[in-house]
């Protein structure tokens, strides 16, 4: 049995956000992903916007972390070596109806304190981005765009740098109260004893709220759908372009640009039973493309490169199904647990804010010391396409592998694929190395790199052909030799 | 009796119409060149086919080299070719021409090396 | 910075022979840049046979068909530097490229001959619904991983569109064992060659089912099921006719795509049919002293003939060196009714050709006119035309002039 003073369960953007702020202290912190890495649920499954937060209520959680959030970005993103850029927003609309809720979106804004929101007319649109619908819009200057998979890694890696530790593949099947008022996790991975478990569950979070002893609440999956088009298409898109939200104060299907310079288009939006069934839909795809063209006006057919969907796990009320705020509560009745439920959108610009209010709830039972070998800093992987000419020379003279490009589209070279193969979290599949390096992200979608990439996971981890895997759980990618004998 | 071939001795694949009786062709037409009469009457004796496989290497700079069939052998023999070439092993350095089975199941064809694979 | 008379960039079946007749015309100062450990381009894999009836008047593998080049090109001492990727290509035909062993190159060419072959179209181009599990290959990875690093991807197999390259690999994963469910193309005729109908599929009793697609992919892990249906004339599923067949491997044969992201970084024009250049007659792209041949242009579908294109480009690209300068082509060669697209869109009118191009859809007893604007300059009668089936026409000097457009199209 393992023991914890802090077992988090869930790695995701949020869950690793609170790792990382608990590592500030002198804490021994765990963190149980049932995943075969931290971002393959919603924290990687989203449009990595930085919002600016003023979509929500006045006061909300929401609201109040958004904004904070969204402030000290700037920093957070040079600290942790995150792909960021505050590129502004537009969000446009086409009708009257749609300037009345703009202009209350404006005003909402203002007393969200998020700054420098103005209406602008279609001129002033054509300078900021000519492909972009639209008749008028808001321009919203704090709103931003980052790499949402680096963001989530980068917030563990820091964490693990710290002293937490990731357990991988670990699923919390039940717990207990140990006779020492701990509590007592079971899990597929074995049993795991902590005094505090935060429940940063996300889809599963009203679960493990029931299961920790605090039932009632109702989360419901939305599923969202999203294309993802070829950076040829991102040569047109200059910043994101969102519609005037719809009566249920919700965006419907904008158009993204991304950090690394292709467009998302989407996501759609509906109730599903099943959060974790991340198929995408035929219908939903026509559906984009029409709604996606209202936004972008160079959605077109020969730019997809993928389609992918995620869910965001909204708390509802189980009487009338309105959705409710995030949930970070601590109750006296059920000690030693940190609740949180329904961290949805726009749980990306708020996952620190968020960490910085469990680390305030436990400070209101124990004195924490702090940690005085923390170190806020990670470097991510080296990106040899974004070094310059004489930059790139010299990392090969340096290091051979730098000279070989395995992921052609993207430009990704031997040596990062093989930092990203030895990542801290200890991540071995496929995909794990995607995110990390983005080889295979781009246009011909792994057809000249993933042949590359799955024959160095197996030389530099010492893995048989059959334990490769794409992502979790049992998703082999290969079946056995087709030749027997004696294999290398 | 009739039936239509496609000819698969060239990239033309030729669909050759074609009248017989029992084994010998009476008509055939449709075909650019000659060859194509001789596959006829050929598929309808004694269909026959090559194929290309490979074989694991030992100490090579690949694991596997590629190899193929001389001349074509009955089709209903493949999988016993096949199954025959799955049980060879080669050890680096192999050539291309290099013979790994002389005719194989004795049926008149070789097993040859197509790719070079130097020693690791 | 490096110079050479011509760097050529992929060392593939095309680059391989544009190296050769470029050196027999004269060119002593050449480079060939692969970005493999090994020459011989995606030929390497090709195991199978039927390669160089054409050029050699005997079947080989493509192993066997590409080492005969890479002998020659030995044997002629050519330069060639493996392990190393061109990174970008200038209009002034400055090119970068990363190498293991020599680093960071720069080299000034006078003339780069575009080689590098294509790629495979994906499921995120087609937008397959459903979900993305292990188990979906492309052809041409699937035989990769089969014929170069002695790995099966699966067993229970089935096969969305009809390329070449996809039936070669249903049989190939029939020999080694696996179970090949069907083959399901959208169209309502074949994109491959018929006799790989016959000899790929009808002889391991593969059924084929055309007008059909995939319209559901399941399995959360690994691959489980696909759902396939008829389609309608505009390739849309008719909804009731929805089959679901468990599998653990779906291979997609969807077609293939000119890899042109350095073509674009120089400034060369592409062409939306043939999502290559715009070549003239001398394969010179719209940028002076850049040329293209071989599936970077368009795609092919006998390699004997990329053999030959890239020869035809050597021819030109050697007398640019050697003269300076090519006839100019101003005239446009126009596809017209029925022809999907032509090779070359510009001629001088002076000058001997080849004419390639493919038709749109499967035709019979029809004839492929040339006209140059009211002239007739060659017709030719065919029994069918197949889309899958490039279609070459020499095309002769003496019927030309240098002052009409020309149109191809089929009668």
């Amino acid at each position: 049995m393992q023991s914890y003073d802090i077992i988090i369960i869930g790695g995701g953007v949020v869950g690793s956000a609170i790792a990382r702020e608990l590592t500030r202290y002198q804490l021994t912190v765990g963190v149980l992903e049932k995943e075969s890495d931290v971002c393959t649920q919603t924290s990687g499954r989203n449009t990595g916007m930085l919002h600016a937060g003023s979509l929500y209520k006045t006061g909300s959680l929401k609201a109040q972390c958004c904004v904070e959030g969204n402030r000290e970005f700037d920093q957070v993103a040079r600290e942790l070596d995150v792909p960021f850029k505050r590129t502004g927003k537009l969000i446009v609309g086409f009708t009257e109806e749609h300037r009345q809720r703009l202009l209350a979106m404006i005003e909402r804004g203002r007393a969200n304190g998020v700054p420098g929101m103005e209406l602008i007319d279609r001129a002033r649109m054509d300078e900021i981005d000519p492909s972009a619908g639209g008749n008028f819009a808001i321009y919203c200057p704090s709103s931003g765009i980052l790499d949402p998979f680096i963001y989530t890694i980068a917030l563990a890696e820091n964490a693990v740098k710290n002293g937490a530790r990731y357990h991988l593949y670990t699923e919390v099947t039940g717990s207990e109260m140990l006779p020492d008022g701990r509590h007592l996790l079971h899990t597929s991975k074995g049993d795991f004893a902590c005094r505090w478990v935060i429940n940063s569950a996300g889809l599963h979070s009203a679960e493990i709220s029931e299961m920790l002893g605090i039932p009632g609440y109702v989360i419901q999956p939305v599923k969202g759908e999203y294309f993802v088009l070829d950076k040829k298409a991102g040569a047109f898109a200059r910043i994101p372009v969102y519609p005037a939200p719809t009566v249920r104060n919700t965006f419907d299907t904008h158009a993204t640009p991304t950090v690394d310079g292709n467009v998302l288009v989407g996501p759609n939006s509906f109730n599903v039973a099943d959060g974790e069934d991340y198929s995408v839909s035929q219908s939903g795809m026509d559906g984009l493309q029409e709604s996606g063209a209202r936004m972008f006006k160079h959605m077109k057919r020969e730019y997809y490169i993928r389609t992918f969907a995620g869910a965001r796990p909204k708390r509802i009320d189980p009487e009338t199904g309105e959705i409710q705020d995030f949930l970070i509560e601590r109750r006296d009745e059920v000690p030693g647990v940190i609740n949180l439920v329904g961290i949805e959108s726009p749980g990306l610009t708020s996952a620190l804010p968020i960490a910085r209010r469990v680390v305030r709830l436990l400070q209101e039972k124990e004195t924490l010391t702090p940690n005085p070998s923390f170190d806020p800093v990670r470097k991510g992987i080296l990106r040899f396409h974004e070094a310059s000419r004489e930059e790139q020379a010299r990392l090969i003279a340096a290091d051979p592998d730098y000279g070989e490009i395995v992921c052609r589209c993207e430009t990704v070279t031997r040596a990062e694929i093989r930092a990203a193969i030895h990542n801290p979290l200890g991540v071995c599949t496929v995909n794990g190395i995607k995110v990390r390096t983005r080889a295979s992200m781009g246009r011909c979608q792994g057809g000249y790199c993933e042949t590359r990439i799955t024959a160095m996971i197996r030389e530099e981890l010492g893995k048989a052909v059959t334990d490769v895997r794409l992502t979790n759980g049992d998703s082999v990618m290969f079946t056995g030799y087709i030749k027997g004998g004696e294999q290398a | 009796m009739k039936r239509t071939f496609t000819c698969i001795v060239c990239p033309n694949g030729c669909e050759i119409e074609t009248e017989y009786e029992g084994t010998e062709v009476l008509s055939v037409t449709g075909n650019l060149c000659p060859k194509g009469r001789t596959y006829v009457t050929q598929e309808l004796v004694d269909p026959r086919r090559t194929i290309a496989t490979s074989v694991r290497v030992l100490n090579g700079t690949m694991p596997l080299t590629s190899v193929r069939l001389t001349s074509p052998v009955p089709k209903a023999r493949i999988f016993d070719v096949m199954d025959e070439i799955n049980r060879q092993t080669l050890t680096a350095p192999v050539r291309i021409g290099d013979v790994v089975i002389r005719n194989i199941l004795g049926l008149n064809s070789d097993v040859i090396v197509t790719k070079n694979i130097d020693k690791a | 910075m490096m110079k050479k008379q011509a760097v050529i960039v992929g060392g593939g079946p095309a680059g391989l022979a544009a190296a050769l007749r470029l050196r027999e015309k004269g060119i002593t100062d050449i480079l060939i840049l692969e970005r493999e450990h090994l020459l011989g381009g995606i030929l390497r894999q090709c195991i199978h046979d039927g390669f160089g009836l054409t050029r050699f008047g005997e079947s080989l593998s493509g192993p066997e068909y590409a080492q005969r080049f890479i002998n020659r090109v030995l044997e002629e001492g050519i330069e060639c530097i493996t392990d190393c990727t061109v990174l970008d290509i200038t209009g002034d035909k400055v090119i970068t490229a990363a190498s293991r062993k020599q680093g960071l190159l720069q080299i000034q060419a006078d003339a780069v001959l575009l080689t590098m072959g294509c790629r495979e179209r994906t499921r995120g181009a087609l937008a397959t619904p459903g979900t993305r599990p292990a188990g979906i290959y492309t052809a041409g990875v699937a035989q990769n991983y089969i014929n170069l690093q002695n790995i099966m991807v699966g067993h229970e197999v089935v096969i969305l569109g009809s390329g070449d390259i996809g039936m070669i690999m249903a049989r190939r994963m029939t020999l080694e064992g696996a179970h090949v469910k069907g083959v399901y193309e959208v169209q309502s005729y074949p994109s491959g060659l018929p006799r790989n109908i016959e000899q790929c599929l009808n002889d391991y009793g593969i059924p084929l089912h055309l007008s059909h697609t995939v319209v559901d992919i399941r399995g959360r892990e690994r691959l489980t099921s696909v759902v396939v249906a008829q389609c309608d004339e505009h390739f849309r599923p008719i909804p009731g006719t929805e089959e679901e067949i468990p599998c653990d491997t779906l291979i997609l044969s969807v077609g293939l795509i000119p890899e042109n992201e350095l073509s674009l970084a120089a400034g060369v024009e592409l062409d939306a049919r043939t999502r290559g250049a715009f070549v003239d007659e001398n394969c010179q792209t719209s940028v002076p002293g850049i040329f293209a041949a071989g599936n970077v242009l368009h795609v092919h579908d006998l390699v004997d003939f990329v053999s030959l294109e890239a020869e035809a480009l050597a021819d030109s690209a050697a007398e640019y060196l050697l003269e300076g300068s090519l006839p100019e082509c101003r005239l446009t060669v126009k596809a017209g009714n029925n022809v999907g697209h032509v090779i070359p869109q510009r001629i001088s009118g002076i000058r001997p050709f080849t004419l390639s191009l493919r038709v749109r859809q499967p035709l019979s007893n029809v004839s492929i006119v040339v006209r140059q604007g009211e002239k007739e300059i060659l017709r030719k009668k065919m029994r069918k035309a197949l889309p899958a089936e490039m279609i070459q026409l020499p095309v002769r000097a003496d019927k030309l002039n240098d002052s009409e457009d020309m149109e191809v199209f089929v009668e």
